[in-house]
């Protein structure tokens, strides 16, 4: 199952978009606390100065306390603002004619200054005439409506702002972090195995020890795998012609032997031509830089050439394979050699799918457990002890293919199938 | 035929040796490149060539032959697999290509075809005159009967079917099939000559007085 990484810009963009709304939050309580702060200061201003020019006209027009039942409407004013000419005793001698101003005094007692009632904002001035005081006052409702409102026009002009921000930035973002996209296109163009190689200067300085340390990994890696071509080249070397002088001797031996040693030294033969194809797909499969050249086989010629001496060969249908000839040849020599020792008389080959080899033996097969157990090997890769060389080195095949390897289910004797990848 | 193997492991040489022998084949064996100065000269039908030798690179050698212009058919015995290496090889004037381990088998088949191949024929069966030979069965027959022959005048036909046309000399065709045993039995050549013309009629080898034999019309 494959994880999902983390994507930087994914990342960056959640915690810009985060902050953002963090940001414009506390802004935004910021802004109100201080619209708040001064709406309220200016309109107390207003109260104040209001007071101040109702006190001359108001103190010298009534003189005698009215009921306040029967208090005098002075001229009108919006329901959201009022004021009141109290008295000393708390009497109301005039209230303005506003819609639902209250008519009860504001204060029972002369209190100046700024006071707040329920749903009033109030401001008392003395008249100075006769302990009569001057209550100027707003509703509560106005006052917070006004603040909201300014309040709300000055987030509602920052917002837009900040969206067109948090875009640009995710813009930014992107651009930034091109260079890490361009960086994964050179890698997958990248072969450090080329003489001169390189992935040249990055388009970032903070890509640039990235580069380096690619391009210092591609010089360990050529290094490495120049030794082990070298290594191998000796190996072939060593192995291929004791391999080639054991086999002649006994071709030489055979011919001149009696007859009843012939048997002997055929199985001798055998095994060490056995030994002969193992090597050779050792050395196909083991040698460094032996990338997959794939071409066209034909699985009846592919067939015709693997000659394994006692084990009979049939192709059923088979459509052409697109795959590496030397390392599919080295693969399907080892599995017919397990057939043949496992005690297959004759194999069968077809291809089921698409650039899929199946190989198809007569022999006894394995149990249900023995399968499961192949196939956890296979699946894991953990070979030693647990699979033979031919399953192994038909794996790895497949696998260098970018296929994979299969051992189905089958009525009788055992079946291999090689994906050879697309 | 008359072969130059040149290859120097032990246990290999020897084994290729014993069985082109047993083959009916005359095979001298040099285990360096240092040691074909000892057959400067000396005519072969070709050589089994190895490329890593001790003492330089035996693709060196060839290219120096090919451009020296010896026209002998070269068979690369080698443990080197790889395409490039194959390639290389081929183009660097051998006529055929066998990658270590290989049966001796198919050795030999292949030093048949290259052979075959330089003397003009693709078919293992040359026909000369009323004479049909057969290089893989290593038999004649005349007007279709197979006439039995002994390894030596098989070897003596052999080499003269292979050069079709060309006069050879007879220290060519001793050397070619008795290998250095030829100055053991200065005579044989005209002994097995003359077995052959028994056998197989007096116009398949002609005399080509003071010169030598040829089979076949003059090249």
């Amino acid at each position: 199952m494959r994880l999902s990484s983390p994507s930087i810009g994914g990342r960056l963009a959640r915690s810009l978009v985060l902050w953002s709304v963090l940001w414009c939050a506390a802004l935004g309580a910021a802004v109100w606390m201080i619209v708040q702060e001064e709406v309220a200061e200016l309109l107390d201003d207003t109260l104040q100065s209001a007071a101040e020019g109702l006190i001359g006209p108001l103190a010298l027009s009534l003189t005698e306390p009215v009921e306040l039942s029967t208090a005098p409407r002075g001229p009108k004013t919006s329901g959201r603002f009022t004021w009141q000419l109290v008295s000393h005793q708390g009497r109301t001698h005039l209230v303005s004619s506003a819609l639902g101003a209250p008519v009860a005094p504001l204060h029972d007692t002369p209190k100046p200054g700024f006071s707040d009632v329920p749903g009033w904002r109030v401001y008392g001035q003395a008249t100075g005439h006769d302990g009569q005081m001057v209550y100027v006052a707003q509703t509560t409702e106005e006052r917070v409506e006004a603040a909201t409102e300014v309040a709300l026009a000055a987030l509602f002009a920052g917002a837009p702002m900040t969206v067109l921000a948090v875009l640009w930035l995710r813009s930014r973002i992107r651009r930034e972090l091109q260079p890490l996209r361009d960086l994964s296109e050179r890698l997958a163009h990248y072969d450090p195995m080329q003489r001169g190689a390189t992935l040249g200067t990055a388009d970032r300085e903070e890509l640039q020890p990235v580069h380096a340390a690619i391009d210092a990994l591609a010089g360990r890696l050529t290094r490495r795998v120049a030794h082990e071509r070298a290594f191998t080249s000796h190996a072939a070397h060593s192995l291929r012609t004791p391999l080639a002088g054991i086999d002649a001797q006994l071709a030489v031996a055979l011919r001149e032997a009696e007859a009843a040693h012939r048997p002997r030294l055929q199985r001798v033969r055998t095994a060490a031509e056995r030994l002969q194809r193992v090597v050779a797909a050792l050395l196909a499969m083991f040698r460094s830089g032996a990338e997959v050249q794939r071409s066209q086989i034909d699985v009846g010629a592919l067939a015709a050439r693997l000659p394994i001496e006692g084990l009979v060969m049939e192709t059923r249908g088979t459509s052409p394979l697109n795959a590496d000839p030397d390392l599919l040849t080295a693969a399907v020599l080892n599995l017919l050699d397990n057939a043949q020792r496992h005690g297959a008389q004759s194999v069968t080959f077809s291809t089921p799918a698409a650039n899929v080899l199946r190989v198809h033996d007569n022999g006894p097969g394995v149990d249900p457990a023995r399968r499961r157990e192949l196939r956890a090997a296979i699946e894991a890769q953990d070979y030693a002890g647990r699979t033979g060389l031919g399953l192994m080195l038909a794996d790895l095949v497949a696998r260098a293919h970018g296929g994979g390897l299969s051992l189905p289910e089958s009525a009788s004797g055992f079946v291999v199938e090689l994906d050879l990848g697309t | 035929m008359r072969l130059l193997l040149i290859e120097d492991d032990e246990l290999l040489g020897g084994g290729l040796c014993d069985f082109l022998r047993v083959d009916g084949h005359a095979v001298e064996w040099a285990r360096r490149l240092g040691d074909i100065d000892a057959y400067r000269g000396e005519p072969f039908d070709a050589y089994l060539l190895d490329w890593q030798l001790p003492d330089g690179s035996g693709l060196e050698w060839l290219r120096a032959r090919r451009n020296g212009g010896d026209l002998t058919p070269v068979l690369m015995l080698t443990a080197r697999d790889m395409l490039h290496d194959r390639l290389r090889g081929l183009d660097s004037g051998a006529d055929d290509y066998i990658v270590k381990p290989f049966a001796p088998e198919e050795m030999a088949a292949r030093v048949r075809a290259i052979c075959r191949r330089s003397a003009g024929s693709a078919s293992a069966r040359i026909r000369v005159g009323e004479v049909e030979v057969d290089l893989v069965a290593r038999c004649a027959w005349l007007d279709d009967e197979r006439i039995e022959l002994t390894s030596r005048e098989w070897s003596v036909l052999e080499a003269l079917v292979l050069r079709p046309g060309r006069i050879v000399t007879k220290g060519e065709l001793e050397r070619l099939v008795l290998g250095f045993e030829s100055e053991l039995a200065s005579n044989a050549i005209e002994v097995h000559v003359s077995s052959l013309r028994k056998k197989l009629g007096r116009e398949l080898v002609e005399t080509v007085r003071g010169l030598g034999y040829r089979v076949g019309a003059a090249a």
